[in-house]
């Protein structure tokens, strides 16, 4: 626990002082927690059903996609980072174990995307509420509290072993991001599939992508951790 | 301190240590040479316990690699070929958070006392990115020292450096030689072993010899004496025709003899030369390199069987 703490305050002291991080963990969430606020209100103020859903779940999926995009913006700078400075073999010379440094590198990932996301909506919640004068319709709905608290820590997950996986194989942080931006694909489908079925966010589908997700992160984390050894990681990384 | 027995690395077909026999002293400087691509960093990376051996043993300050690659790792300080810095934290925080990995008592206070002793304390809250190239170096080895280990391994330490930081490391180093630690000193600065090495190993992908600097050029080239004359006579190397002349060869103004005991035998073979009838400017022993004792060895290792 030491050394992962360690590792984790260490992250979070670099990120801090990364403006390409910076960005990502910063400016990115309150860009979209404005354009969320906008949709609900004015989703609020139409009468047309369809054009109704298409705002909302537009809103939702906003903070399906942060708890991936941020990971990813803090995972490609960590690994791609620690290559770039070749400060991998120093740190493998230390006593931690090759999954406390896995597990320090995605936790200090996943933290601050979750936290963000959460406060992100948070936020969106207390925005809307005072600019509709009370909670926003079809907002505060256990569909939308299980994606929202349920499917983010999945999400987050698959984007971090996505990341971790391309990193690792990648010397240029660039195109390490570019390949990894696929990870925010699956909070992405959920819109198309709920956009082609014209309806709201609903159980059925949200419990459905959860399931989904739950077997791909899993395969992809252990796909992870077996990249993160390090053997592999003086011999074969890029 | 560092036993070795058949130690082998392979990486597919390619055989980058083959069977290393190896026996390193407590409290000595180790020079390993060899010449680039010969498998000196696979060589430290199995003992420091970062890479598994493909066959053979070693044991690292008393523990056996494969069954205690933990404890060896805290007991031993690797310096790689790039300082390996994180270059947004200072130089403080960089420390500091190498000494917290080692479970270091006093991580603060350590850090402390590593920046005063290699003279970074004033530039402790810089970023390591911002600092020299020699303060950099600097800071990796104090941060190989931190958690003082037993054995320091140190993977070209000066290569890199202008020639004032390097001789900056090389007094670091020597510093270290009296707080008895081990070093494992990797370098192509054949200069620097000789000055900095009790013993060296010449390698290439094997082990060609080891032993002390001296001691190897003495039996690879004998004790050579060069008796620099006044006016050289055509022929006078025929006439040194002492019993414990071994060989001699006539260089411009110069005879190179070759003795066996030259602290017994150039007495006499100065008298010889007076009695010859040639008049003797000066005497004094031909010192081959180790440089040189390197090159012949290498060519001979590269030369066909």
């Amino acid at each position: 626990m030491h050394r992962l703490s360690t590792i984790l305050r260490k992250e979070w002291r670099e990120s801090l002082r990364n403006k390409m991080v910076l960005f990502g963990v910063g400016f990115l969430p309150l860009l979209l927690v404005g354009v969320s606020v906008y949709m609900v209100v004015e989703g609020g103020g139409t009468d047309d059903p369809i054009a109704q859903v298409v705002l909302f779940n537009t809103s939702l999926m906003y903070f399906l996609l942060l708890p991936a995009i941020i990971p990813l913006a803090i995972a490609v700078y960590s690994i791609v980072g620690e290559k770039d400075q070749s400060t991998l073999e120093p740190l493998l010379a230390t006593p931690i174990t090759d999954l406390e440094l896995f597990l320090g590198k995605a936790l200090a990932s996943v933290i601050p995307a979750l936290l963000i996301n959460w406060a992100s909506f948070g936020a969106f919640l207390g925005i809307t509420s005072i600019l509709l004068g009370g909670l926003p319709p079809h907002v505060l709905t256990l569909p939308w509290l299980v994606s929202i608290f349920g499917l983010s820590p999945l999400l987050s997950l698959f984007a971090v072993s996505v990341t971790m996986l391309v990193s690792s194989r990648a010397s240029d942080a660039r195109a390490a991001y570019q390949v990894s931006s696929f990870a925010i694909l699956p909070g992405v489908i959920p819109l198309i599939i709920y956009s082609s079925q014209k309806t709201l966010v609903n159980l059925r589908l949200v419990g459905i992508e959860a399931v989904v997700l739950l077997v791909v992160s899993s395969v992809l984390l252990r796909f992870a951790i077996r990249v993160f050894r390090r053997e592999q990681i003086l011999t074969r990384w890029k | 301190m560092i036993t070795a027995r058949g130690l082998t690395r392979r990486f597919g077909d390619l055989v980058a240590v083959d069977r290393l026999d190896l026996e390193v002293r407590k409290g000595e400087v180790f020079g390993f040479l060899g010449p680039n691509g010969a498998g000196k960093t696979t060589t430290v990376r199995m003992l420091a316990a970062l890479i598994a051996p493909t066959s053979g043993e070693a044991t690292v300050a008393g523990q056996r690699l494969g069954a205690a690659n933990r404890e060896i790792r805290r007991r031993v300080g690797v310096l790689t070929e790039t300082p390996g810095l994180y270059r947004r934290l200072s130089a403080r925080d960089n420390l500091i958070f190498f000494a917290k990995l080692h479970r270091v008592a006093d991580p603060a206070g350590q850090a402390e006392r590593y920046l005063r002793l290699f003279e970074l304390w004033d530039r402790r809250d810089a970023a390591a990115g911002s600092l020299s190239k020699g303060m950099r170096q600097k800071l990796a080895i104090a941060r190989a020292l931190l958690h003082e280990p037993e054995v320091l391994f140190l993977d070209e330490p000066t290569a890199s450096l202008d020639p004032e930081s390097a001789r900056t490391v090389r007094d670091l180093i020597e510093s270290l030689r009296s707080k008895e630690r081990t070093i494992f000193l990797c370098t192509h600065n054949l200069d620097e072993a000789d000055r900095l090495c009790d013993r060296v190993a010449l390698f290439n992908q094997r082990l060609i010899v080891v032993g002390e600097p001296s001691r190897l050029r003495e039996e690879m080239y004998g004790r050579r004496t060069v008796v620099h004359l006044v006016e050289p006579r055509p022929g006078i190397e025929d006439a040194l025709d002492l019993p414990f002349v071994k060989s001699v060869e006539r260089v411009d103004d110069a005879l190179v003899v070759s003795l066996t005991d030259p602290d017994r035998e150039n007495p006499l073979l100065v008298e010889r030369l007076v009695e010859l009838g040639v008049g003797v400017r000066y005497v004094n022993e031909l010192r081959m390199s180790l440089e040189d004792l390197y090159l012949d060895l290498m060519e001979d290792d590269d030369a066909p069987a």
